[in-house]
């Protein structure tokens, strides 16, 4: 009888423990064109000035849901809908491929990222990113955060996360992971970018963190990824163009 | 078995490792709060103490228990964290020992006060060191002017005494630094009563050692509250501006000035300019530094619907005397002019409300010298006209505006835009006309006629355009309702003096002179109400049905009073042929509605309008005169719209439109009346004239790759008149055109477009290639005979850029274009026009901030037919210093045509024409300038383009 009662007490809390560590995370991203624009070091300061003033008021143009679901072991971060559109729904376009797997148990991630005009199927292992976690902390659609940072020497980007105390979990948005809680909010270089959770749902996901049966494109491991994401920014430069018309920043 | 097996064996592995591994510790110990209960699942995380790098983390147990095993030895910050209490950090420092025990590590509560207020309330983020606490300013609402005092008085754990003194965590503050920089001596009261709120990013209390101890060197142990105020970056911005004076040969000289002051809410601008150096107006650059955020507003017309329904457009083109707001990105003028502009700006932006207003004054004194000859095609013969000419024309206009944007509540939103303009001006023409017919042998060489102009006149003008919009979103997504009411008005006065002597010469006839000298006063006022509705309702998912409601009545009236004037005794003849007075009204209605389809990236829309045009007019000779004749003409139509856009992956679209556009007849256009001001060239009305219409097929390709820098575009149109207005000519023995207006159908416009430019060898030389075709055919009745006239244009283009490096760019490119011209009703008249461009252009920095820039242009004009061959070389250089203290000046030596061949030259062929034009203008001139820039100039020596 024991036996009976053990055996049903452990099938009943496994799905709960698993219950309570699966989910999705819907995440606004923002993207502020002028602030991207106030850092490009070939734009003069007059140029800039010029940019702020005709935009900076209203250079919120390019809201974007995205979608991360979890699992104790893996995680899934894409695009709400495959296409976005307009505010008033009269328009819509398709958006670039974007997904970001990744396997926590296997140490394994696989991105599949639409860039620099083609598609890539990124399959490598997992590098965490060098996290500095700050003393501070603030508040997330309910959830108490603290302050970590790191750095994107590749992109020069300077990144804030701000990670969950009560979701222990080590996912996050884009290419960042690896803290003791999910990050519900990226800043990436002071606002550039700014991702921000909206909506946590604590709930089995099911087949959704599966990947899609069809994922094209041109294979490449993280070395190349990172080699032609550093050729791409100097060719920029020189180009005198923003590299993230290109890019996902 | 093998489950329990595998475990087990890796535990013993481990434990075997660790053995063997004394570089290896253990850190543990146990989670509490100060009454000494349990904290389970707390954060906890192992730092290196040099960067706070995160090495590891864990959570505690049920018991509160944490640990980390097997970590390697040396020194960590342990910290530990959980919701509501304050994170603790512990530091690690391993001696011989393998296992570190922190103990009962004890966390304090988080203050009540603070974990509300900051972190529950007011969102913002909050920093712990210890006793140092961070503010975000921005997260605490304080009415507009509010001083910093008030701020501090909403900040948990501040308190702001009767006297001013600031108390942090009960202890008063001592120094407030402002972005770490003492603030007028120090005195706190002096910064936080004088300090606007909204200038501060962040508030941040800390303790710092004692005035005392920082003197001395010696740490007395006291420490002191510091208040440290962070300024907004916009608040950190003063004012920006730039001035250019220069002076040059030919007595040319240049001055510009702009100047900018902002912040995140307002935007103050001033600019001015004069020269004679034909530089008319602002520059993109200077025109979005002058108007800041209210540089583009889309949409403040309120028009809506299908966007080529005719009828409904005010004011023609946009012609900088015409329109009511603020004109840019001109090119150079030809001839001589004198220009002057000034202009303030003001604008105000905030969440809800966006408002701007603005004062322009510009004022162009143009002299230029032409000479034209064109050559006109009969059926069996042809004819030309040479005619060497001189205008003076001085326009000046005042314009002011106010734009009010007001965000109601998140659905509704109210537009009141008001731009008016005082416009004034004189002109004065001059010109010697001699017409050519064919002598026996054929060629254009025989005198027919000559005829002297001068005609002069001057205008006063006021004209307003006043326009609300509303628009309200539904809370279903896509539901959108709008609407527009405007009203415009524009009254002018004019006079006109026209003189002209004519002589015609016939070869069994004696000579015949006529002498024209006439004045006219002509006062017109022209108003418009129009309104627009437009409703849009989503019906399915990715379908909406819009409807469109577009009402128009405009309502002229123009008195025209001709007088002959009696040289000899200086006399005033009323001229009733010439006299008019016409009132009309013009009443335009269309109805349109559309369904579109969007979804990923496919967005399809078609639709169709019905519209209506309401013709009435009366006019007769003159204001007094009681015959009267009128005009009342009703037509309908209806217009099919339709477009496809895809948007495909990898940066690819393409596109495809129908439309049909409708244009009423112009109201003089339908007036059966005579007119001979020009006697050479007599026009009349036609009353039986209809509307023309237009189809319009479009459809395009872009391909944009901004990694390899390679790009394709593709355009193809094609467009169908039918009831084209054509004007058709009479021409009678004495080269005298009569003219009047008919409708035709079958004329047509094809053409294509293609673009191609790839990277020869990244960033450092691209290619850019290409090339359009184009077939126009236009009809026209000359002397009852219907003449076709098909053009045919090909032009091919290529640019070669070559930046090698931040030092040197040279840029080459080369445009040739020919046109073929056929005229049915005389195919020995047929010919080709060559119009070629080559261009060379060089730019090098040299050391100690030199530049050296140079533009080369060859332009070719070649009509064999015509005997017209032309070649004109244009060369420009400058060479510019950036000089003075953080580059804020620059002085400047250009050289502009240094082979003094400058004129505007310009020929083509259309209908039964074809004409070449010489303007002389504004050659060989060198100028010796300078710049100074409040925020530095940036030289450089590639092309700018978009970034």
């Amino acid at each position: 009888m024991k036996q009976i009662l053990a055996f049903l007490f452990f099938f009943l809390t496994v799905p709960a423990i698993g219950q309570e560590s699966e989910g999705i995370i819907t995440y606004e991203q923002v993207i502020h064109w002028s602030s991207i624009y106030a850092k490009l070091d070939f734009l003069s300061q007059e140029e800039k000035d010029r940019i702020k003033l005709t935009w900076g008021n209203d250079d919120e143009g390019r809201k974007t849901k995205m979608k991360l679901f979890f699992t104790p072991s893996q995680s899934k971060y894409t695009y709400e809908s495959d296409q976005s559109v307009s505010d008033d729904g009269r328009y819509s376009w398709q958006n670039d491929e974007y997904l970001i797997f990744r396997d926590f148990d296997r140490e394994k991630k696989i991105e599949l990222i639409e860039m620099l005009g083609k598609t890539y199927l990124i399959e490598d292992s997992l590098k965490t990113p060098k996290w500095k976690v700050m003393n501070k902390i603030k508040d997330i659609n309910g959830h108490v955060c603290m302050l970590a940072m790191a750095e994107d020497t590749i992109k020069k980007l300077k990144v804030e996360a701000w990670f969950a105390h009560d979701l222990p979990i080590p996912v996050g948005p884009g290419q960042y992971f690896g803290l003791p809680g999910a990050i519900l909010e990226l800043d990436m270089n002071d606002g550039d970018v700014l991702i921000t959770a909206t909506n946590i749902e604590m709930k089995p996901v099911g087949e959704a963190i599966e990947l899609p049966r069809k994922m094209k494109g041109k294979k490449i491991n993280n070395d190349q990824y990172d080699k032609m994401i550093w050729e791409h920014m100097r060719d920029s430069m020189v180009m005198h163009r923003s590299p993230y018309w290109s890019m996902p920043y | 078995m093998k489950k329990l097996l595998l475990p087990l064996l890796l535990s013993v592995v481990a434990v075997a490792v660790q053995a063997q591994n004394s570089g290896r510790i253990t850190i543990k110990g146990t989670v509490v709060d100060t009454a000494g209960v349990a904290l389970p699942g707390a954060t906890v995380m192992l730092l290196a103490p040099k960067d706070s790098a995160l090495v590891n983390y864990n959570r505690s147990d049920e018991e509160g228990q944490l640990e980390f095993k097997n970590i390697k030895r040396g020194s960590y910050i342990l910290k530990i964290s959980y919701v509501g209490y304050i994170p603790e950090d512990i530091p690690i420092e391993p001696k011989e020992n393998e296992v570190v025990d922190v103990g009962s590590v004890k966390l304090k509560i988080l203050n009540q006060d603070l974990f509300e207020v900051v972190i529950k309330t007011a969102r913002a983020p909050l920093s712990i060191r210890g006793d140092t606490v961070e503010y975000n300013a921005s997260s605490f609402k304080v009415p507009p002017g509010s001083t910093v005092e008030d701020l501090l008085r909403r900040l948990p754990g501040m308190q702001v005494e009767q006297d001013g003194t600031v108390r942090a965590q009960g202890q008063e503050v001592q120094r407030v630094t402002v972005d770490g920089k003492r603030f007028f001596g120090g005195d706190v009261k002096m910064a936080t009563k004088n300090l606007p709120a909204e200038a501060i990013n962040k508030v941040q209390v800390y303790d710092s050692k004692s005035e005392q101890a920082r003197l001395t060197g010696v740490d007395d142990g006291k420490k002191e509250k510091n208040l440290n105020l962070e300024l907004k970056e916009s608040h950190k911005k003063g004012g920006f501006g730039k001035a250019t004076v220069g002076a040059g040969t030919k007595d040319r000289v240049e001055a510009k000035v702009n100047y900018n002051r902002f912040n995140d809410k307002q935007q103050f601008a001033v600019v001015g300019l004069g020269n004679n150096t034909n530089q008319t107006g602002l520059s993109w650059d200077d025109y979005q530094d002058f108007r800041g955020s209210q540089s583009y507003n889309w949409g403040d017309d309120g028009d809506f619907g299908f966007s080529n329904g005719g009828g409904i457009i005010f004011y023609s083109g946009n012609d900088d005397a015409e329109s009511l707001t603020i004109s840019a990105g001109g090119r150079p003028e030809q001839g001589f002019t004198k220009n002057w502009v000034g202009g303030v700006n003001y604008n105000y932006d905030n969440k809800k409300t966006l408002f701007s207003t603005n004062y322009y004054f510009n004022q162009t004194d143009k002299m230029q010298d032409a000479f034209s000859s064109r050559e006109s095609i009969l059926a069996a013969s042809s004819f030309r006209r040479e005619d060497a000419n001189s205008r003076n024309n001085l326009n000046a206009n005042h314009r002011g505006g106010v734009r009010l944007e007001q965000k109601i509540d998140s659905l509704n939103t109210l537009v009141i835009i008001s731009n008016a303009r005082f416009g004034s001006g004189n002109s004065r023409y001059v010109s010697d006309q001699e017409f050519y017919r064919s002598n026996a042998s054929g060629d254009l060489t025989q005198l027919a006629t000559e005829s002297d102009l001068d005609n002069t006149s001057l205008f006063n003008s006021f004209s307003m355009g006043n326009t609300a919009l509303f628009r309200h979103k539904f809370k279903t997504k896509g539901r959108n309702f709008s609407a527009s009411v405007g009203y415009n008005i524009n009254n002018s006065d004019g006079e006109s003096n026209q003189r002209s002597t004519n002589v015609f010469y016939n070869e069994n006839e004696p000579d015949s002179t006529l002498r024209i000298n006439q004045t006219n006063e002509t006062n017109s006022l022209r108003t418009q109400l129009k309104a627009s509705l437009l409703y849009i309702q989503p019906f399915a998912k990715h379908y909406f049905w819009e409807t469109f409601y577009n009402f128009s009545l405009r309502q002229d009236e123009v008195n025209r009073e001709v007088f002959d004037v009696n040289i000899d005794n200086n006399t005033f003849i009323p001229n009733n042929q010439l006299s008019r007075y016409y009132t009309n009204n013009f009443l335009y209605n269309r109805l349109g509605t559309s369904f579109r389809y969007s979804n990923k990236g496919l967005n399809v829309s078609l639709g169709a309008a019905a519209l209506q045009f309401d013709l009435q007019g009366d006019f007769k000779n003159s204001k007094l005169s009681s015959t009267l004749t009128r005009i009342d003409r009703q037509f309908s139509f209806i217009t099919p719209n339709g477009n496809v856009r895809y948007d495909l992956k990898n940066n690819r679209n393409l596109n495809l439109s129908y439309s049909m556009s409708v244009n009423e007849p112009n109201i003089r256009d339908l007036q059966p009346i005579v007119d001979n001001s020009n006697p050479l060239y007599i026009t009349e009305g036609n009353p039986n004239l209809i509307p023309e219409s237009s189809h319009n097929v479009n459809a395009g390709y872009q391909y944009f790759n901004s990694a390899s820098f390679t790009q394709f575009f593709g355009n193809i149109y094609y467009n169908y008149r039918v009831n084209q207005v054509v004007y058709n000519q009479q021409v009678d023995e004495n080269l005298v055109t009569r003219s009047r207006p008919v409708n035709i159908t079958g004329g047509s416009n094809t053409g294509l477009y293609l673009n191609y430019g790839f990277p020869l060898k990244k960033t450092k030389a691209t290619l850019n290639l290409n090339g359009s075709l184009n077939a126009n055919k236009n009809l026209i009745y000359v002397n009852d005979i219907l003449n076709r006239t098909n053009s045919n244009g090909y032009r091919f283009a290529t640019n070669l850029s070559l930046t090698p490096s931040d030092k040197f760019t040279f840029y080459l490119n080369g445009n040739w274009s020919v046109t073929n011209t056929k005229y049915s009703v005389n195919t020995s008249q047929n010919q080709q026009i060559y119009n070629n461009s080559y261009g060379a252009e060089m730019n090098v920095k040299f050391p100690a901030e030199i530049y050296f820039s140079s533009r080369f242009n060859l332009n070719t004009y070649v009509n064999d037919r015509f005997g017209f061959n032309r070649a004109q070389p244009i060369l420009n250089m400058s060479l510019y210093k950036i000089m003075l203290k953080s580059k804020k000046g620059e002085v400047r030596l250009s050289a502009y045509d240094v082979f003094n061949q400058n004129q505007g030259i310009r020929q083509f062929a259309s209908q039964n024409f074809v004409t070449t034009e010489q303007v002389s203008t504004l050659a060989r001139y060198f100028m010796l300038s300078f710049t100074y820039n409040m925020r530095g100039v940036t030289g450089s020596v590639r092309r700018r383009g978009y970034f």
